[in-house]
């Protein structure tokens, strides 16, 4: 574990290569003082992470406060769900299983929705899924109500009617 | 269940093209070219048209059975038993499917799918394989029920609108409503066709209770397929 000081007197050049070697993007061009902010943010995550594996218990994930450069706008939804550590010793971001597959009829992918109702979640994916008006919504094999909170390991699907031709 | 007894029911663009590729699977399977043993009997009261030659497969202008019957003899169907020239419907359902048997349904109206699949309901050892489209995606859905247990969901289960169709049976329709059906992709019909076949292979590779997969959906726009599992209802 570096301290504030030992990381300080790195050169730029130095620190930037720990970020690449730890996995934290979007360190190219900040100012040193942010760039050891996120080292030593990236440190403490590390150091929860195995205090949380060393108790056996699932840990929460902390709201980072190294913003990703390149952010897509879904994942911005991740850090405001619960999301249990199934993989401490991975890079940052990669730790958290959030996931959730969505379907409606051959249209499908994963979405990071757990935490989300239902109905929420169908007028979000309207579009992206080609999801029909008043679908009816099957959480695990099983009918669900819009207000139905997605959990992990919950995969979602929403009914589509079936060809009538043939 | 021993998979023994075949009926495919509705021999338009899905139907004319699935029963060819089942009978020369059922006839050289696999396995050193054995045959499977299946009796297959074929049922559908319409007549063949030759405006609906771009997407369905016949040889003979006459009744789809009779005509698909006399065309499957001539080439490798030593396991064709019957042609069963007539709809199905409330009536003659119990004949047609019995005890035993596996269904490929390959109609084009929800209402002979609600009368199949209520009457399957009714059987203790029953499958029934279901395949639809419309213009460019549609699905294929798998009714198992074995020892008087749903294994699968049943055709209306998640589908509303196969319980409450808002067709006709063809036997209910006019001269001019038979006439102008909506217009088919021959694609859509034929993907449906192969999934059907894909679900043909399951049962033959797999114990009935490991045949999850209860429905798989496909579009052709966006060149996807989707399978899904559900629980059956009470």
């Amino acid at each position: 574990m570096a301290t504030k000081k030992e990381l300080m007197d790195k050169t730029n050049a130095e620190l930037r290569q720990m970020c690449k070697n730890l996995g934290i993007v979007g360190m190219t061009k900040k100012r040193k003082e942010i760039i050891v902010k996120a080292l030593l943010a990236n440190q403490k995550a590390n150091t929860d992470a195995k205090a949380a594996k060393a108790s056996d218990q699932p840990a929460t994930i902390a709201k980072p406060k190294a913003k990703p450069a390149e952010q897509a706008p879904l994942t911005s939804m991740a850090y405001q769900m619960q999301s249990t550590l199934s993989k401490p010793s991975a890079k940052v971001g990669d730790k958290c299983t959030t996931t959730l597959m969505v379907s409606c009829g051959a249209n499908s992918g994963s979405f990071p929705v757990a935490g989300r109702k239902v109905g929420e979640v169908k007028g979000f994916l309207k579009e992206a899924l080609n999801i029909p008006s008043f679908p009816d919504a099957v959480v695990n094999g099983k009918k669900v109500e819009d207000k139905y909170v997605l959990t992990e390991k919950d995969t979602l699907e929403f009914l589509k009617p079936a060809g009538r031709k043939g | 269940m021993v998979i023994k007894e075949i009926k495919i029911i509705g021999l338009g663009g899905i139907g004319s093209i699935f029963v060819n590729k089942l009978v020369r699977f059922i006839n050289h399977c696999d396995s050193g070219g054995e045959a499977l043993g299946w009796n297959v009997t074929l049922i559908d009261g319409d007549d063949y048209e030759v405006k609906n030659k771009q997407r369905q497969e016949f040889i003979f202008i006459k009744n789809k059975a009779v005509s698909k019957l006399e065309e499957l003899n001539n080439l490798v169907a030593e396991s064709i038993e019957n042609a069963i020239p007539e709809f199905i419907t409330e009536s003659n359902v119990t004949e047609a499917v019995r005890e035993n048997d596996t269904v490929f349904l390959c109609v084009d109206n929800h209402k002979t799918r609600k009368i199949i699949s209520e009457h399957a309901r009714t059987l203790n050892n029953v499958i029934i394989i279901s395949g639809g489209n419309d213009y460019t995606d549609g699905n294929v859905q798998c009714f198992i029920r074995e020892h008087g247990k749903s294994l699968t969901p049943s055709l209306t289960d998640y589908h509303p609108e196969i319980l409450d169709p808002p067709d006709k049976l063809p036997t209910e329709m006019s001269c001019e409503e038979l006439a102008n059906s909506d217009p088919q992709l021959f694609f859509a019909n034929l993907t449906a066709a192969t999934i059907m076949c894909m679900f043909a292979y399951k049962l033959v590779t797999l114990p009935l209770n490991e045949v999850k997969i209860c429905e798989s959906y496909f579009d052709i726009t966006s060149m996807a397929v989707n399978s899904v599992q559900r629980q059956p209802r009470c």
